[in-house]
């Protein structure tokens, strides 16, 4: 197994040369120019070409992708032109926010998508498959954005329960952490539960068809066992494939959250640096967070293993 | 040498006060409390000298302080500086600096510093070309620091002043940090506790700050400054609605950049005070004229002829605005109206008679504008319209910010007409900051091959090289006359900014930066 995971992050690196190129590419390709994003509205002309020089931005781009790639062969990602930081440092500062925020939200998703899928697919076509179906529809069709909104309004404004916005960091504060990400992890995570139960549903009722859930219920076995071990446990290989690529959309669903309730997450950071044209931070950030990526969908593959003995990798 | 005191009449210019009448400073009716406010945009650092964007000078400036900044009105008046001579021949500038100053860990400020902040300023200070005409400086003692001159620059106190990208002076073992990584160390009210980029800048009173006693009560960047407050948090809200909420749930208890649409309800709620900040920029369009039709003065004209500014500045601002003609704002002693004949003419038959007489045969004209800034967005759009109406083939090009900004600078280019952009800071600043982009390389009209109009370049140079202050006051009306009637710029009018704080902040008066000096919490 371990000889496996060692071969799936060795044929990542490839992947992650073309993301880089990619990027890099990308990144000229977009008309713009880094340092009038940088210096503001107020800049005046000669400001902006003083910091251009300054930037290094004159220089030929073939130079800067050379500059690039003989950085990232030392493990130097490069400096944030907008933070005046190293992009590691600045990515590091960002990401766990971020993945807290998004393993909160995965939380929620789990468990309205999950069990919002067990009971529609053991009340099959029932008032409650039909209620569940429907919130799973809201959850889907409603933006992010707007939930966030109404929350704010309801349980900030009008109730009091929770803050309408700011972040408090979990070595800080845990219950304040807990808090104040209650509502952007929900508001993100509704989409998705809505998927998962989708997927729960359809997985479930093709399980709950098997002559083996007929056989264990004709055995007398407690409905809670045939549905917990026998049926869900099977039902879990599409699931999990699913929850695999929830985490990649609740890592990128994160960068509309976090600026409604201004968390200072990957997000935030990398939209700033597209619109900012930092480059460096665009192609540094976007490489460690395609590694992240990366590193989540090989424990997928390896968790197929764990869960179904019929998987094998030659 | 014959040496000019100038360090009173810069003081009673900028307060307006005899020097008698100075006698009874600001004190806290109440101290203590913690204040947060919301912020509109991202800060990135807070490395004053490197920085033009007012996402950090708000914060910066509750930090920092400069040997000069300006007051309520924009003038230029002494912060960290004691006095400031001019020598007779123009060529030297002495400043005493104020004893007692201590930085925020707690070192005495003395000339050194200035130097190496001067040095580090000149080194990487993104508005250095402030001193490309300075032959050098130096401290002859730990209270003095002398500035000389390579030529006579009559305007150089008010470039000094300028609060756009400040001298600000800090440690001089702060000297060689690099671009955007200066050690926040400075000498005002407010210190630095903790900074989150992305989050927040938290901010405390500075109990070992000596307030300029040659004042009675904070003006401008400066004056006599007190930190009544314990804390101020400056917290990143993008949102604006997030930002209303907050201020409603008293989370927030100042804000900046209030949407029109909340302003009845927040009206309404007794604990909130709304807090319009008017002449926040002037909206602007600039034509480029390097290529036909808009090198054609008679189309340019027509254009000017056909707009209504009402329409334009009401759909850009959300109705928050003020007709203003020409590149100051009304309430700035180098406010002028001259050439005010060419602004809001809103008359489509002399458009059209202007259009025939430049020959304009429906050719496509592009309106460059972005949607970063929604008020740029917007007036293009009623633009847009105001020119179809008269028969001008106007279209959008929407881009984002940096986009536009590159595509306008571009010499002779031909991919657009008119460039959408606002212009806050340098109006703030005075007629010189303002005036400059008329000028190459900096003209934002865009001149064919960058050559200037030697008329408006000789009203330019007169406006920097003449002595006597009327003189140039009296270059800058004729600038902007030319400007006006050779329609290089249709200024359209002011935006008015509006700010809210929680009831029981006091003293909070809106300006170009939140300043939280002398502002205190009522219990």
């Amino acid at each position: 197994m371990i000889g496996v995971a060692a071969g799936r992050v060795l044929s990542a690196i490839p992947v992650l040369f073309i993301v880089s190129l990619i990027t890099f590419g990308l990144m000229r390709l977009i008309p713009g120019d880094p340092a009038a994003a940088i210096a503001g509205v107020a800049a005046t002309p000669a400001q902006i070409e003083q910091l251009r020089r300054d930037l290094g931005l004159d220089q030929p781009l073939w130079l800067q992708l050379v500059d690039y790639y003989r950085g990232l062969a030392q493990g130097d990602l490069g400096r944030s032109l907008l933070l005046g930081k190293g992009v590691f440092a600045a990515t590091m500062e960002r990401l766990p926010v971020t993945i807290g925020l998004s393993l909160y939200a995965l939380v929620f998703t789990l468990l309205i998508g999950i069990a919002s899928g067990i009971i529609a697919a053991l009340r099959q076509n029932s008032w409650i498959d039909q209620a569940a179906m429907m919130f799973a529809m809201i959850g889907i069709s409603v933006p992010n954005f707007f939930l966030g909104l109404l929350m704010i309004i309801l349980f900030a404004v009008h109730l009091g329960w929770l803050p309408s916005g700011g972040y408090v960091a979990f070595s800080a504060d845990p219950l304040g952490w807990l808090r104040s990400l209650a509502m952007p992890a929900f508001s993100l995570a509704l989409l998705q539960a809505g998927l998962l139960a989708r997927i729960t549903r359809s997985s479930m009722l093709e399980v709950l068809r098997q002559d083996y859930i007929r056989t264990a219920r004709a055995k007398g076995l407690p409905q809670r066992k045939v549905v917990l071990k026998h049926a869900l446990s099977n039902a879990l290989i599409p699931i999990v494939t699913v929850v695999g690529i929830i985490v990649s959309l609740l890592l990128s669903g994160a960068v509309v959250t976090e600026a409604l309730f201004s968390i200072p997450g990957m997000g935030q950071l990398l939209t700033q640096a597209v619109l900012n044209r930092d480059y460096p931070m665009v192609q540094g950030g976007l490489l460690l967070v395609t590694t992240f990526l990366v590193l989540v969908n090989i424990s997928v593959d390896v968790l197929y293993a764990v869960l179904d003995p019929r998987v094998r990798y030659e | 040498m014959k040496r000019s005191r100038l360090a009173f009449s810069i003081l009673a210019a900028g307060l307006g006060l005899p020097a008698a009448a100075l006698a009874a400073p600001f004190t806290c009716p109440s101290r203590g409390g913690d204040i947060v406010f919301g912020q509109e945009a991202n800060v990135n650092s807070l490395d004053q000298m490197t920085s033009s964007t007012i996402s950090t000078r708000n914060i910066a400036m509750n930090i920092y302080e400069s040997l000069m900044t300006r007051d309520e009105n924009n003038r230029p008046i002494l912060e960290l500086a004691e006095s400031m001579e001019e020598s007779g021949d123009g060529l030297t500038y002495t400043f005493k600096l104020r004893r007692g100053i201590t930085f925020h860990n707690g070192k005495p400020m003395t000339s050194a510093d200035v130097v190496a902040s001067f040095n580090r300023y000149n080194r990487i200070g993104l508005q250095r070309s402030t001193l490309d005409n300075v032959a050098g400086w130096d401290a002859p003692d730990p209270y003095t620091f002398i500035i000389r001159m390579k030529h006579v620059q009559p305007t150089f106190i008010e470039a000094l002043s300028s609060f756009s990208v400040p001298i600000v002076i800090i440690p001089s073992e702060h000297e060689n940090d690099e671009r955007q990584q200066l050690r926040t160390v400075g000498t005002g009210p407010f210190r630095l506790l903790e900074f989150v980029p992305g989050s927040h800048a938290k901010l405390g009173r500075f109990d070992g700050y000596q307030p300029n006693t040659a004042f009675e009560q904070r003006t401008g960047f400066g004056g006599y400054r007190v930190a009544c407050v314990d804390t101020v948090t400056f917290r990143i809200v993008t949102e604006a609605s997030a930002r209303v909420a907050g201020l409603e749930t008293g989370e927030l208890q100042a804000v900046e950049d209030v949407p029109t649409r909340s302003l009845d309800s927040l009206r309404r709620n007794n604990a909130i005070t709304i807090l319009p900040l008017q002449n926040w920029w002037i909206q602007i369009a600039l034509p480029n004229t390097a290529n036909p039709p808009t090198n054609n003065l008679a189309f340019r004209r027509a254009v000017q002829a056909a707009m209504g500014m009402e329409d334009i500045m009401d759909a850009a601002t959300d109705g928050n605005f003020r007709l203003n003609v020409g590149f100051q704002f009304p309430n700035q002693p180098s406010y002028t109206d001259a050439g005010k004949e060419t602004y809001n003419i809103n008359d489509q038959a002399r458009a059209r008679a202007l259009l025939r007489e430049s020959g304009y045969r429906g050719e496509p004209i592009t309106i460059l504008t972005n949607r970063d800034y929604p008020p740029m967005y917007n007036a293009a759009l009623v633009m847009q319209q105001q020119l179809r109406a008269v028969g001008i083939n106007a279209n959008l090009r929407v881009v984002d910010w940096p986009t536009s900004v590159q595509m306008s600078q571009r010499v002779n280019s031909d991919e657009w007409h008119f460039f959408h952009s606002g212009w806050g800071t340098q109006p703030a600043l005075g007629a010189l900051a303002t005036m400059q982009f008329l000028v190459s390389p900096g003209a934002n009209y865009r001149p064919r091959d960058d050559k200037d109009d030697p008329d408006v370049l000789a009203a330019w140079n007169d406006m920097n090289n003449l002595r006597d202050p009327a003189a140039r006051q009296d270059a800058f009306a004729r600038m902007q006359r030319l400007v006006l009637e050779r329609a290089y710029a249709y200024p359209f009018g002011s935006l008015t900014k509006v700010q809210a704080v929680r009831a029981n902040v006091k003293n909070f008066v809106p300006f170009r930066i939140p300043r939280f000096s002398n502002v205190w919490v009522q219990r």
